[in-house]
């Protein structure tokens, strides 16, 4: 009796030992997914698939780590719709305040140029008048840009790097600039109808109004090109 | 050779089986993640030092998984990270998790390829055969490659500037150095 017991186990264990060592059986229990390769330029080319299921290919074992297992804050792997609306505001706004950017260098580069034919010593020109109504188109336009970037949401936590700190310094230039330049003009175009010679603060309308077209290339620039 | 020596044999070789099966894990040490982005007026990069990973053995056959958040690419621009952010759906799904799996026996020096599995901005995508170098030593694996992403493989818009889009093709360059426990 006890000698059949014993021969029992060892059948049962042999039967066991061969099944666990068995290869072919093995390999067929264990699905391979990466082959090694020596040579790269008979091998396929990596093609992206997009899955009919949404299940990961690994975890058929129950072995395959979680996410749970990397040690990762629950914060941090938590999507929150919410912010990605305050996201996706700020990006409308800011591809809004970026085509009207482009769309107002238009009207300023054309009063710059009008500005040719603005000076004169008659109390009225049509080369003035065009001037006068590019540069009010421009400011107009300016601050209406301006807005989109200003209400723009603001992202918490976020500290301003790279060319973006340029384009927020050159704000301070050209966001003054465009307020004094027409009043500037203004008052220069005032002095001319009334007869005058340019005189005063009035004088200083020309260079003001080329720093601030300059700052406002530099701006657009800064945040075009890589520099 | 009596019944007991038999059994004691037995015994030690179903152990030894077992201890060949047991299960040892890999646990990222090291990472640099680094996406690229071209455009007409701009070639940029992304890199995040901040990707967990662990793999589990079990009876030959490897699990990996890695993970990073979306907000931990630098670009050097905030302008463009938080972009990236919004086009990517970075917020709704903070995490890109990449899952693969081999064989132990795969885990030694020399090109391998991979099927690795990307869950990026609510999508998953299958990068078949995607090649890497693998450089083990001792405990320590290193491998590198790119992983050939695209942004229409995730369903993202191309984003623009001056209306010009960036390129379809953002390959996502990967150094891993991996420790065995």
């Amino acid at each position: 009796m006890k000698v059949r017991a014993v021969k029992l186990i060892l059948t049962m264990g042999i039967l066991m030992f061969s099944l666990l060592s068995s290869e072919p059986l093995r390999a067929a229990v264990v699905e391979t997914s990466l082959e090694t390769s020596q040579s790269t330029d008979t091998a396929p080319q990596a093609q992206p698939q997009v899955p009919s299921e949404n299940l990961p290919n690994a975890p058929s074992s129950k072995t395959a780590p979680s996410i749970e297992d990397l040690g990762i804050p629950q914060e941090q792997t938590v999507g929150s719709p919410k912010e990605q609306a305050l996201l996706d505001q700020r990006t409308h706004m800011l591809k809004i305040h970026q085509r009207l950017g482009l769309i107002t260098a238009v009207p300023l580069i054309a009063t710059v140029l009008a500005s040719a034919d603005a000076g004169g010593k008659a109390t009225s020109s049509t080369g003035r008048d065009v001037h006068m109504v590019l540069g009010a188109t421009t400011a107009g336009m300016y601050f209406t840009t301006a807005y989109f970037a200003i209400r723009a949401p603001k992202i918490s936590g976020t500290e301003s790097r790279g060319p973006i700190r340029l384009h927020k310094a050159l704000a301070w230039i050209h966001g003054p600039g465009m307020i004094l330049t027409p009043i500037l003009g203004a008052m220069a175009y005032s002095q001319k109808s009334n007869g005058e010679k340019v005189h005063g603060i009035a004088s200083a309308h020309g260079a003001v109004a080329v720093v601030t077209a300059g700052a406002y290339g530099a701006a657009l620039l800064s945040v075009s090109l890589k520099f | 050779m009596n019944a007991r020596t038999l059994i004691s044999l037995f015994f030690l070789l179903a152990l030894a089986q077992i201890a060949a099966a047991a299960d040892s894990q890999w646990i990222l040490q090291q990472n640099t993640l680094t996406y690229h982005v071209s455009h007409p007026l701009h070639q940029s990069e992304g890199v995040s030092h901040a990707a967990r990973g662990k793999g589990v053995c079990h009876e030959g056959q490897c699990d990996f998984l890695i993970a990073v958040t979306v907000k931990s690419f630098d670009s050097g621009d905030s302008n463009r990270d938080l972009h990236m952010l919004q086009v990517t759906r970075g917020a709704q799904f903070p995490m890109v998790m990449v899952r693969t799996r081999f064989p132990e026996a795969g885990t030694t020096s020399g090109d391998i390829r991979a099927d690795l599995e990307v869950q990026f901005a609510g999508q998953t995508v299958r990068y078949k055969q995607v090649p890497l170098q693998l450089l083990r030593q001792g405990n320590e694996s290193r491998i590198s490659g790119t992983i050939p992403a695209t942004l229409s493989d995730f369903k993202i818009d191309p984003p623009s500037l001056l209306t010009m889009p960036v390129k379809n093709e953002i390959p996502v360059k990967v150094e891993m150095t991996w420790h065995q426990q």
